[in-house]
């Protein structure tokens, strides 16, 4: 069961997510697990795989606002890092940074 | 009733549009604290909702799938509707940002979300300019009647209707043939006339818990409390008018919405009893007339097109026929032009009549999307004959009224020609006449443009308006298209006879030929030809055809010229 200090361990700044929530903890919850199951992760995931540059970048920028929006600070920071990579939406090389956005999220659904 | 026009505080209404659930969630969380929230998922659902609801605000994704929130701003900004609904863009990048305040959104909101009041008091802002621009754009009586102007009277309704305890309706009032008293006696009895409608309107049918106002020329709205039966107090206020003025030409008609609702939109209950009231148009039966469920289908079912619009463009559902003209100069009728005809093939519905949707896209301006796909494909035909046959067949397109004040019409036509590698005295401009009588100095500047570029205008629809004979005078053209309506009636009715013979000698004493459209029999070919008429379009000689039919007629026309 998560709760708000496994999201700080985890570097999620909690407290900046849950004003947006007007500091209801449930709520702010209930999202974070939504998040966890937002297909915009495979999609980046399979666009990546198939060179889809231009799915790869609204892949990676929708779930840049979403995780933002709750702040999970370390996924988004490479969500951010990603959009601006495959802005262009052309051939680049970040295989590396959306595996480990994976395993994050993996980690998360672990807490 | 002026009691409750005190400041009651009403809860607005704003809409969320995200592709993604999360950022609808939040903002629906941070938003009801002070709003009612619908959300969309996308540009069209929200397009859709927009037009259904009254919306305070509309806040706005912009990535997003089926339309984006660039195409939302896009399309508000021409649609009558929604165009004064304020929009607020939501977005992480700066340049996205400065284009869509470019385009007309009101502000923006950062993403990741700033603290939920700053965004509670950038909604509340832009919500309070937005109305205020609204009120102070409008004062709160109309000079002439000392009624209500529109603005206050909606502002007041939705005000007053949580607190009303008896049922109310929503009653369009309208005089036929007004115009007439303007024309035949004067400015001064025309605004006579007005004046002592509205005392007559207030006296009779307001009372004392309703308001009426004037919306436009000789349009009132009146919100008051239900009665079964309007039609004994519309012959009233007849009797009066005409006792009164002395006009017996004018005709009162109302449209009548029964019991608005609280908490229903009350500018589309309006929408409704005018749609009641345009059916009387011309009338000489009932005065009035309720919106029932027949109208409210054919409201749904116009909802249903314009929804199914886009859909449909990008499935290659509307398709592009040519109707021929025929040059009837000589004894031999020559293939002189074509005029391009679209036609819309639905999957459900089937074959939609014209009639049907093009009304209702010239009223919430996507007729100027589907006008933009009419002269591409018609342009494309012409160079497509011209490659294949070695013959060019000039496509006559129309141009709507929207498209007529369109600032950047010539750099789109200009465009298609140049992309299609064509020349512009073969796509032909058929304009109609009410974009003329809608702002005649403007339109000379336009006609003007265009042919200075080497666009011919054709002006359509002639005699269908309120244009005079002596407006041909003044305005530059290339051709006049007779309404068919004249051509229709011309061998039974000798006004519209008359009207023919007139504009087919004015015509040609200025030098512009005269086609008529409609030409269905051969007596009507004959008179026509008797008296000078130039050019021929109707059934007569073809019904609009698929390009591939029209070839066969190209390849007669090339087999004709070599034996002539």
């Amino acid at each position: 069961m998560k709760d708000i200090d496994k999201l700080k361990q985890f570097g999620a700044y909690t407290d900046e997510g849950l004003s947006r929530c007007f500091g209801n903890t449930d709520f702010y919850l209930k999202l974070v697990d939504m998040a966890l199951a937002d297909p915009n992760f495979d999609k980046l995931q399979s666009s990546l795989s198939n060179e889809d540059y231009s799915a790869a970048f609204e892949a990676a920028h929708a779930l840049k606002g979403v995780l933002g929006n709750l702040s999970l600070t370390p996924m988004y920071n490479l969500a951010s890092d990603m959009c601006e990579q495959l802005r262009p939406r052309q051939k680049v090389d970040c295989t590396a940074q959306a595996q480990r956005l994976i395993d994050l999220k993996k980690e998360l659904e672990t807490l | 009733m002026e009691k409750f026009i005190e400041s009651t505080e009403i809860r607005r209404k704003v809409l969320v549009t995200d592709d993604e659930v999360i950022n609808r969630e939040m903002l629906k969380m941070i938003l009801s604290r002070d709003y009612d929230v619908d959300c969309a998922c996308n540009g069209e659902e929200a397009l859709n909702m927009l037009r259904q609801g009254s919306y305070s605000l509309l806040l706005l994704d912009l990535l997003m799938p089926v339309l984006d929130g660039f195409g939302v701003i896009e399309r508000c900004a021409h649609d009558e509707q929604l165009k004064n609904v304020p929009i607020i863009v939501m977005t992480s990048e700066k340049s996205a940002e400065v284009k869509s305040i470019r385009m007309g959104a009101a502000d923006f909101i950062t993403e990741p979300y700033d603290m939920p009041e700053v965004i509670l008091a950038r909604c509340d802002r832009i919500i309070t300019l937005s109305e205020s621009r609204t009120i102070i754009s409008s004062t709160e009586r109309d000079d002439l009647t000392n009624l209500y102007t529109r603005g206050y009277f909606f502002a007041y309704i939705n005000r007053m209707l949580p607190n009303i305890e008896c049922n109310m309706d929503a009653v369009v009032i309208n005089l036929d043939r007004f115009h007439l008293v303007n024309e035949l006696f004067g400015r001064p009895e025309g605004d006579r006339m007005l004046r002592e409608t509205a005392g007559l309107i207030s006296e009779r049918l307001v009372g004392d818990k309703g308001i009426a106002c004037r919306t436009e020329a000789d349009s009132f709205y009146v919100f008051c409390v239900h009665r079964d039966n309007y039609e004994e107090a519309l012959v009233d206020i007849q009797r009066e008018i005409e006792a009164r003025t002395g006009a017996k030409s004018v005709r009162i008609r109302a449209g009548v919405y029964k019991n608005i609702e609280c908490g229903q939109d009350v500018e589309s209950c309006y929408r409704r009893a005018k749609t009641a009231c345009d059916r009387l148009r011309g009338g000489f039966g009932a005065h009035t007339e309720v919106y029932d469920n027949d109208m409210h289908e054919k409201e749904l079912f116009d909802e249903r097109l314009i929804s199914d619009f886009s859909r449909s463009l990008e499935n290659g559902e509307f398709k592009v026929y040519f109707q021929p003209k025929y040059n009837i100069e000589s004894d031999v009728p020559k293939l002189s032009s074509a005029e391009a005809l679209v036609r819309w093939t639905h999957p459900e519905f089937g074959f939609i009549s014209p009639g049907q949707f093009i009304p209702l896209f010239e009223k919430n301006g996507l007729i100027r999307q589907l006008d933009e796909f009419v002269w591409d494909k018609a342009a494309a035909q012409v160079k497509q004959w011209q490659d294949e046959m070695e013959f060019t067949l000039p496509v006559s397109v129309n141009v709507s009224r929207v498209d007529a004040f369109d600032p950047l019409l010539s750099q789109k036509l200009t465009g298609i020609i140049d992309r299609h590698g064509i020349t512009r005295d073969s796509l032909l401009l058929e304009i109609t006449e009410s974009a003329c009588s809608e702002d005649s100095a403007r339109f000379v500047e336009i006609v003007n443009d265009l042919r200075e570029k080497g666009f011919k205008i054709e002006m359509d629809d002639f005699g269908s308006g309120y244009s005079s004979l002596n407006m041909l005078t003044s305005i530059p053209i290339d051709a006049i298209k007779l309404d068919m309506y004249f051509i229709r009636n011309m061998l039974t009715d000798e006004t519209a006879f008359r009207l023919v013979k007139l504009v087919v000698d004015v015509s040609d004493f200025l030098g512009v030929p005269v086609v008529a459209e409609g030409v269905e029999k051969q007596e009507q070919l004959t008179v026509l030809k008797a008296m000078g008429c130039e050019v021929i379009q109707g059934y007569y000689f073809s019904p609009p055809k698929p390009p591939e039919n029209i070839t066969a007629l190209i390849e007669k026309e090339i087999y004709d010229e070599r034996h002539r």
